[in-house]
């Protein structure tokens, strides 16, 4: 009962602080914690991305949509340093991460998962989540000789760890290498791995890809359990039910730009998007029947 | 044929200073290619950079054998840098191509004609091995032991020196991957984005393991040539890193017990096969249906034969070793 | 059980094969080819002054000549790193021996008084090999112009870039196609000049026939490689950095093949090896070698045309841009493998015979060529095939360029140096794209 209550008030919060946001592509949040400007990559003369204007709002599950090759992925990858933008700036908790490299951006708290799972397969489970962890010290490789020098610390990692997998129900499979788990709980077990590193900002590529339906719903509880823990999400996804039931923004992609944003009732009823899912000439023909 | 000489020289060869050094080198391969998946195709060289560290030290600034070893460290780190720096971020087989490459370059360098002062051309450098002769308990003359682990005092001494080397390396080895910075290795091996995305610095941990395995490849080349009393130039060719990979491969990847066993193995096959071999042509070519197959000279080459083919059905057929286990294979994501 | 089963096969099989190599290779053992002919000794060695001590330091990669007194070709060598080159002449005979002195590392030349012609008469065969000797001195501003060497350097430069250019095609499209960087690479251009001096020398059939067939069967070995080992490995899934350490055993094992058959004497071809070189203004070169120069060039570009052209040249670039693109435009993947084993085998042998002529043919011939294959091709843009014919040209360029800079027996250097200098600043190379790097 608390933790509904919980959730219906920080939802209740997000959508609020939402609410008054204009339902147009590039417009300004109250309290954005990431925030684009002007990021486009080229792949050999296409486009990839395009992003003119890009906020999300702290503390809210914000969803990342569009048809394939719509430059979602790409944005994701821009953003976290796995990629380089040709031109752009771009800041996290007012942060400039242009010359930020990939495994810092972890590091400041934002931390991202991958559209197919990177679950180290031959690491147990356990080890895979402590793997996640930051500021060990026993990751330095004198210290790895002595390990009184890290076994308290490995502990306290450990305990983490295991709550963890706990609430994402892998508790059973602690010890089991991962290459084990399913593409569902793999799927978890990265997401999970990725709380190790106490972020504030969640970007999930594709949460929902290869999951059967049964494990959908408690990934969505999860994902909405983020919020709760009071981090902020930001996900890319096809499954439009998924979208429509946790996101309180949706940010739709096409052609590497953002053509429409929006709260999820917004954005279903958006001509643009329609269009965009259903291609120009489909979408005019859909459009024209409706007019005849 | 004399199968007892053979049997005799087979069971000394297990625990021979051939597979000591072989055994530090491959604990050291293991470290950058078995745990973190870094194709290093020039162990030779870092070999060579103790080796060339401990001649060069005693034969030309006349201070002793610790200065040597410092100096091999710095000549390690040095070529760690030079080969990591422009590959450890690019796909694994570039690593390969530029550290067999500087391998190869190390070699011309010195044995060239040109820089003969410094590194003795192709002879080598020669008697530098006094002050660690003097630390021997032993009496370098006399013999030690029974047949077949029959050793002169020096041979014991070196031997005596290179396997507790073994063992220190092992352990710390085993120490290291037991620890947080195996696991941040081992999951670069499997995945470096995914490693990367939980904010490991993914290069510098590569170049962490690139020199560490190479340190301890250089004092493989220390104990070889404290055992031979000299270095030499063509003791470091590409092969002999090969050579190394294929013991640790049979021995298994990834594993302490394998980087040891492994090399001890490879040396007992290898004179097995080289005596067996010897014995059948001692007093004529081998026939088979009337047909000459294998010649007195050519001996050599089919025991290097024999290696090349075993490295290709050892990748293929058991990649986890001899010794490894199934599960892991299945993980293999085959 | 059953996986186990088909392993033991598989094992059974592949020492059949090697047993089998063995019994077929063996018969006429040329490693036991009769040593007894004539030959002449020559050596080269640098009078260097060290510290007062004058030491007698071997000067390799020098070219050296046997002609007969009337200025007939005999045979040609390169100085070996220790200063020798043995040249077989047919008989004790009166013989004349030029050493080439644009041929001599840079800061060395013949020291005052030293003849580059030698005559030899028939009488000072004491024993079945003659020995001359010729004394070189560092430094000294005397001998061929620095003009006169650059022009040299620039042509024998041009002759090994091509070489390299042919022998790489293959190597770039492999990897383009497969992913595989296969270490025995070199190892099939060996093959080209091995079985060249089979059929030249051991069967005595002419090169102008045997050639052909020659890389014929080069791109038969691309093909066995691909379809007994790579293609299973692939189907096997065995990642791609198993089947790297794999083409190194194979490297290995069949490096040691041709040693256990060839031994280990460099020999040269017998036709054309004879050969004197005509001078064109300030360089010398062989009719031989212009001619192999013209047909390699010929030979790139016709390579070059066909992948541009060709409806398989066109599907070769689809695999190597994106092999799940092309196959899911219909485009036989597999196919196209072979084909590039089969074409990339055939020029490597091509490469071999070559290269065969050029030098000498030896078991080891090609695995010297393959890091400067290797820097070709990194230099090039990996997986690029066009990428393969510039990098792997400047690289041959480069190589002999260097010579005159650096000592002979370091000439490799600066290419390894160019490598990585390439991978720092642009790692995809200068054709390369960027995202094939990651």
């Amino acid at each position: 009962m608390d933790a509904e209550r919980t959730y219906t008030e920080l939802a209740q919060r997000a959508r609020a602080a939402l609410a008054s946001v204009n339902a147009s592509p590039g417009v300004a949040k109250p309290d954005p914690i990431l925030l684009a400007e002007n990021v486009r990559r080229n792949f050999g003369g296409v486009t990839a991305v395009d992003v003119q204007h890009l906020e999300v709002q702290r503390g809210s599950i914000t969803a990342l949509i569009g048809p394939n090759g719509a430059g979602k992925t790409t944005l994701f990858n821009l953003l976290t340093g796995f990629d380089t933008p040709d031109n752009g700036e771009w800041m996290f908790d007012s942060k400039n991460l242009k010359k930020v490299v990939a495994h810092k951006t972890a590091s400041l708290g934002m931390v991202r998962t991958f559209q197919l799972t990177k679950s180290l397969t031959k690491l147990s489970v356990i080890e895979n989540m402590k793997l996640g962890a930051t500021h060990q010290m026993g990751e330095k490789w004198w210290n790895g000789l002595l390990p009184f020098r890290y076994r308290k610390q490995e502990s306290m990692i450990e305990r983490r760890a295991d709550e963890l997998l706990k609430r994402f129900k892998l508790d059973h499979m602690r010890d089991q290498y991962a290459g084990t788990l399913s593409g569902g709980q793999r799927k978890l077990l990265e997401m999970a791995r990725a709380l190790m590193t106490n972020p504030r900002l969640v970007m999930l590529d594709e949460p929902m890809a290869g999951v059967n339906p049964a494990l959908k719903q408690s990934l969505n509880e999860h994902i909405r359990g983020l919020r709760d823990d009071g981090m902020t999400v930001l996900f890319v996804e096809h499954d439009m039910d998924m979208v429509h039931d946790i996101s309180d923004w949706v940010v739709v992609m096409a052609e590497g730009r953002i053509i429409a944003e929006g709260t999820p009732e917004q954005i279903s009823s958006n001509p643009a998007v329609i269009e965009a899912y259903l291609g120009t000439h489909q979408g005019k023909s859909l459009l024209e029947e409706e007019n005849a | 044929m004399d199968i007892i000489k053979i049997l005799e020289n087979t069971i000394s060869a297990f625990f021979g200073i051939d597979a000591a050094y072989f055994a530090l080198a491959a604990i050291g391969l293991n470290i950058q290619f078995g745990y973190t998946g870094l194709l290093n195709f020039g162990q030779s060289a870092f070999m060579a950079c103790g080796a060339y560290g401990l001649g060069m030290t005693s034969q030309y600034f006349g201070v002793g054998m610790w200065w040597g070893i410092l100096i091999g460290l710095a000549l390690v780190i040095i070529l760690g840098l030079l080969v990591g720096i422009p590959t450890l971020r690019l796909r694994a087989d570039y690593l390969a191509i530029v550290t067999i490459a500087t391998a190869e370059i190390v070699r011309l360098v010195v044995r060239s004609v040109r820089f003969k002062e410094y590194f003795g051309g192709s002879d080598g450098i020669n008697s530098f091995s006094s002050s660690f002769r003097d630390l021997s308990p032993f009496d370098p003359g006399a013999q030690y032991g029974v047949r077949p682990f029959q050793y002169s005092g020096y041979s014991l001494w070196t031997m005596i020196v290179g396997w507790s080397l073994v063992i220190i390396f092992s352990f710390l080895v085993y120490l290291l991957m037991k620890s947080p910075w195996g696991r941040v290795v081992k999951a670069i091996r499997e995945d470096e984005d995914a490693v990367r995305s939980l904010g490991k610095n993914v290069y510098s941990y590569k170049m962490q393991s690139l020199i560490i395995g190479g340190v301890v490849g250089m004092f493989s080349g220390m104990i070889f040539a404290l055992d031979r009393g000299s270095v030499q130039p063509d003791n470091y060719s590409r092969d002999v890193t090969f050579y190394v990979l294929t013991a640790l491969v049979l021995g298994g990847v990834a594993r302490v017990s394998g980087s040891v066993i492994g090399p001890m193995m490879f040396w007992g096959l290898y004179v097995f096969s080289d005596n067996f071999l010897r014995e059948l042509t001692k007093d004529r070519p081998f026939e088979m249906f009337g047909i000459g197959i294998i010649q007195k000279s050519q001996v050599g080459p089919v025991n290097y034969m024999l290696i090349g083919l075993g490295l290709m059905l050892l990748m293929t057929f058991r990649p986890q070793g001899i010794f490894g286990s199934k599960e892991e294979m299945a993980l293999d994501g085959r | 059980m059953n996986n186990s089963k088909s392993r033991c096969f598989a094992v059974a099989r592949a020492f059949a094969v090697v047993v089998g190599a063995l019994i077929m290779f063996s018969a006429p053992g040329v490693a036991n080819a009769a040593e007894s002919e004539n030959s002449i000794v020559i050596s080269v060695l640098d009078q260097a002054n060290n510290n007062g001590v004058s030491e007698k330091i071997p000067v390799a990669g020098v070219k050296v000549s046997v002609t007969n007194p009337a200025g007939l070709a005999i045979g040609e060598g390169v100085t070996d790193s220790a200063g020798l080159a043995t040249i077989p002449v047919p008989a004790k005979d009166d013989y004349v021996v030029t050493l080439d002195v644009a041929s001599l590392p840079s800061g060395v030349t013949l020291i005052e008084g030293t003849k580059t012609v030698v005559n030899i008469v028939k009488d000072s065969f004491t024993t079945n090999s003659k020995r001359v000797t010729f004394f070189a001195g560092t430094a000294g501003e005397s001998g061929a112009s620095l003009f006169d060497r650059v022009a040299q350097r620039l042509v024998d430069g041009i002759r090994l870039g091509l070489i390299i250019a042919i022998c790489s095609v293959g190597l770039s499209l492999i990897f383009g196609t497969t992913g595989l960087t296969n270490f025995a690479h070199g190892e099939m251009v060996t093959f080209g000049g091995l079985i060249a001096f089979w059929f030249n020398v051991l069967l005595g059939i002419p090169l102008l026939i045997a050639a052909p067939l020659v890389i014929a069967l080069g791109g038969v070995l691309g093909l066995a490689m691909n379809g007994i080992i790579f293609a299973k490995l692939r189907k096997r899934g065995i990642g791609l950095i198993s089947q790297l350490v794999v083409s190194v055993g194979l490297s290995i094992m069949l490096r040691n093949m041709y040693l256990y058959q060839f031994g280990g004497r460099t020999r040269p071809l017998d036709d054309f090896s004879l050969q004197v070189a005509k001078s064109f203004g300030p360089v010398s070169i062989t009719m031989r070698d212009l001619t192999t120069a013209i047909i390699s060039l010929v030979v790139l570009l016709g390579v070059a045309t066909f992948l541009q052209r060709s409806r398989t040249g066109k599907a070769i670039r689809a695999v190597s841009d994106n092999p799940s693109l092309a196959s899911s435009t219909g485009i036989d993947t597999q196919k196209i493998i072979r084909v590039v084993w089969f074409a990339g085998g055939a020029l490597a042998a091509m490469g071999g015979v070559f290269r065969g002529l050029d030098e000498q043919v030896g078991f080891e011939m090609g695995s010297g060529l393959i890091f400067l294959m290797f820097a070709g091709i990194t230099l090039g843009g990996l997986g690029s095939a066009y990428g393969a014919l510039i990098g792997g040209f400047f690289v041959g360029l480069l190589v002999e360029l260097a010579s005159l800079v650096v000592p002979a027996e370091l000439k490799n250097a600066p290419a390894l140096l160019i490598l990585i200098i390439v991978l720092v600043v642009r790692p995809q190379g200068i054709l390369g794209r960027k995202q094939r790097v990651g």
